[in-house]
């Protein structure tokens, strides 16, 4: 599905992500974890085409993300609030992603109300999204990454800034759209989170991968003592 | 006795003092991209400051010799105190026009142990040293010591210069007061500018002198040296007002608006689909940031321009018609279209990963580009009842506007990678303005200097227009050629661009 081959990004003299060869293959759901600096952003924005590769490409169902367009028919992605659009409202928002996805306005409404309870903003708000709080920001941009029903989701620590309850209704969500069979990539700062819905982990550090294992029982002790100072 | 220990031991925390907001204040200018980015801006910006500065200096030194020779046989103090009333409604006017207030953004401080008086008085105490406080200083000190100190007492002297400087003091505070209360008043802005023409138009009617009075009762308070209390007191009321009216606004409040938000104002735009909804968020975005909507406002203004140019004496000069016709059926979009892509700065990252295609997005800046030279052309078709000349020209330089100037904006917008934050206003802002801009004018005001200048050759630069009609209609023709065109240079610049709005 995504296939990463002698990718790099240099910013100076600092490395920031060299992956030599990665495949993250169809229906796969992949934790990205790492220290602050590891290069999970980086990388999650290369595979995005937001930046421009040192050295190497990054393929989406075969095609070059850097020559053509195709792959944003698929995949929904959300890293930061620079994905939101500040001065619209939540509904606007959606509607505008929804109608560049061939969906109307019944449908959008449609899907705000199946997921109601984690998204509770109403959708008549007249709040702009720049006035949103930090978590409803995040879930706002979840949401909009789910709204295209997309083949692969990508998405930049979605756990932060959201409510327990929030949480465990992402968890579950996201385990339910990879059994439908939606590819998957997220990073994340929570071990528990990733080992437990995660079915491969990634570990960056300074921008190589140092370890790649599907998740078993041990899993999370392994990363635990990595992590250990 | 506890309470007051407490309170003692507690000093050396609040004792942070304004020198370090000051510091934190110089540090915010310095540190701010625009400012380390566009240099060369700022010291032209300095030179002309100086300029007008030094200016202002002559004009005070020469004062008496410039009243001597135009109010023959008055007392040249008298009337240089009575022209200071119009300087002071000018300067109140401008001030509340142009003086921006120093706002350190107060929130990270409020948390911190620093007494919050003392948040409050340093924009306050700050704003002494703007630029229009200088001018006001320097208006007054060298006529004031070349000749007020050399021809009246020294208890006179003392009186005079405290109370204008009072005068100039009351002027700072009151522009933040008028500026706080009208803001979001704009009939009241129009009351208060009747209201100081009035006076003025009294004045020169000479139904009411105000300038005389104003000067009669400065004259008289310089002579009676103990009421200069007055004009003291005056200022450190305006100044407590500003205070308290600063300490009213300074929680951090969630301030949401119950306006109706219009969504569905601009359906019909839903028929054109992708690009209609690009264009929508355009609209939208005008509509609802206050830096390209104080934009559109300036724009308006701009048009006004052409009652300078379009006179009697200037219809045969051809140069100037282009040049003004060019301006003015594009005004909203060169100025709106300046800054091209960086209007999505904030959220660019959101376009280039949705399922955007980037022929479209550039084609919804292209008929939005033409929509706004439309709606340019309309609002100074008026200027064609001077003369049938500046309307047929006009039209022809809308097709070479729409034709030719578009893609070339276009082109060299996508060279503009500085974020732009839509929340400020377009007074005196020139976040996003650099040598991008330059790039823009030169070949959309050139092209039509050189058609002129080629046919002045042959003598008859009224032809050039047609040349410059028929340019536009063949850019027009091979759109989509030149939106392709256009459609590459953007996706070759993406990347920079994307990497320069994400730059706070």
């Amino acid at each position: 599905m995504i296939e990463i081959n002698d990718l790099q990004k240099v910013y100076g003299k600092k490395v920031a992500l060299s992956i030599n060869r990665l495949n993250i293959r169809e229906k796969e759901f992949v934790g990205l974890v790492g220290n602050n600096g590891a290069g999970k952003t980086t990388m999650l924005s290369l595979i995005l085409d937001l930046i421009e590769p040192t050295k190497g490409f990054v393929k989406s169902k075969g095609m070059m993300v850097s020559e053509s367009d195709d792959w944003k028919n698929y995949t929904g992605s959300y890293l930061n609030e620079g994905f939101l659009i500040p001065f619209l409202t939540p509904f606007e928002f959606l509607e505008f992603i929804g109608n560049l996805h061939g969906k109307n306005r019944a449908e959008v409404t449609n899907f705000l109300k199946e997921n109601n309870s984690f998204f509770t903003e109403e959708v008549s708000s007249k709040k702009y999204n720049r006035e949103l709080s930090a978590g409803n920001k995040n879930k706002l941009g979840i949401l909009a990454s789910f709204l295209p029903e997309p083949e692969i989701l990508i998405l930049d620590e979605p756990f932060s800034n959201l409510d327990p309850s929030s949480q465990s209704w992402l968890k579950s969500k996201l385990k339910k759209l990879n059994e439908e069979g939606v590819t998957i990539l997220i990073s994340s700062h929570d071990l528990k989170h990733v080992t437990e819905i995660c079915s491969r982990i990634l570990l960056l550090e300074n921008g190589t991968i140092i370890k790649d294992t599907n998740t078993n029982t041990e899993t999370l002790v392994e990363l635990e003592n990595y992590f250990n100072v | 006795m506890f309470k007051i220990v407490i309170i003692c031991g507690r000093q050396p925390l609040t004792s942070i003092n304004m020198i370090n907001l000051l510091i934190h204040h110089w540090k915010e200018k310095q540190r701010s991209p625009f400012w380390q980015k566009s240099i060369a801006l700022n010291i032209i910006l300095g030179i002309l400051c100086l300029y007008l500065l030094l200016n202002v200096l002559a004009l005070s030194f020469f004062a008496d010799k410039i009243i001597q020779e135009t109010y023959k046989g008055r007392d040249v103090v008298e009337t240089f105190t009575g022209l200071l009333f119009y300087y002071f409604s000018f300067d109140l006017v401008i001030r509340f026009l142009f003086q921006q207030l120093p706002t350190l953004s107060i929130q990270p401080y409020l948390t911190l142990p620093i007494k919050k008086s003392k948040l409050l008085h340093y924009p306050l105490i700050k704003s002494g040293s703007s630029f229009f406080n200088i001018v006001a200083i320097l208006i007054l000190l060298p006529f004031f010591i070349k000749v007020v100190c050399a021809t009246h007492s020294f208890p006179f002297c003392f009186a005079w210069i405290v109370a204008l400087f009072s005068f100039i003091i009351a002027n700072n505070y009151l522009n933040f007061l008028l500026k706080k209360y009208f803001a979001k008043r704009p009939l009241l802005i129009l009351l208060l500018l009747a209201f100081v023409g009035l006076f003025i138009f009294f004045d020169i009617a000479k139904i009411v002198s105000c300038s005389s009075y104003f000067s009669a009762i400065l004259i008289y308070l310089a002579n009676t040296p103990f009421l200069i209390i007055i004009p003291v007191a005056l200022a450190a009321l305006t100044y407590y007002l500003a205070y308290f009216l600063l300490k009213k606004n300074s929680y951090v409040e969630d301030k949401l608006t119950d306006k109706r938000r219009n969504a569905d104002s601009f359906l019909f735009l839903k028929r054109f689909g992708e690009i209609g909804d690009l264009v929508h968020i355009e609209i939208k975005m005008i509509l609802r940031n206050k830096r390209p909507k104080s934009l559109l406002y300036f724009s308006l203004i701009f048009l006004a321009y052409g009652f300078m140019f379009y006179k009697k004496q200037n219809l045969d000069n051809y140069l100037l018609l282009s040049f003004v016709g060019v301006l003015m059926t594009a005004m909203f979009a060169l100025n709106h279209g300046q800054f091209m892509f960086a209007w999505e700065s904030s959220f660019f990252d959101s376009f280039m990963t949705k399922k955007i295609s980037p022929y479209n997005y550039v084609k919804s800046k292209y008929l939005f580009f033409t929509v706004l030279c439309l709606l340019s052309f309309i609002v100074s078709l008026p200027y064609a009842l001077i003369s049938y000349k500046i309307g047929i020209i006009n039209v022809s330089l809308l097709l070479y506007n729409v034709g030719v100037s578009s893609f070339i904006l276009i082109f060299f917008g996508t060279y503009n990678s500085t974020r732009i934050d839509l929340g400020k206003s377009q007074f005196m802002n020139y976040q996003g303005i650099g040598a991008t801009q330059f790039l823009l004018i030169l070949p959309i005001m050139g092209i039509p200097v050189l058609v002129y200048l080629l046919f002045n050759l042959f003598d008859i630069p009224q032809y050039s227009f047609y040349v410059l009609g028929i340019l536009g209609i063949i850019g027009i023709a091979f759109n989509k050629y030149l939106l392709q065109l256009v459609t590459d240079q953007f996706i070759k610049r993406k990347y920079k661009m994307a990497y320069g709005f994400r730059q706070k």
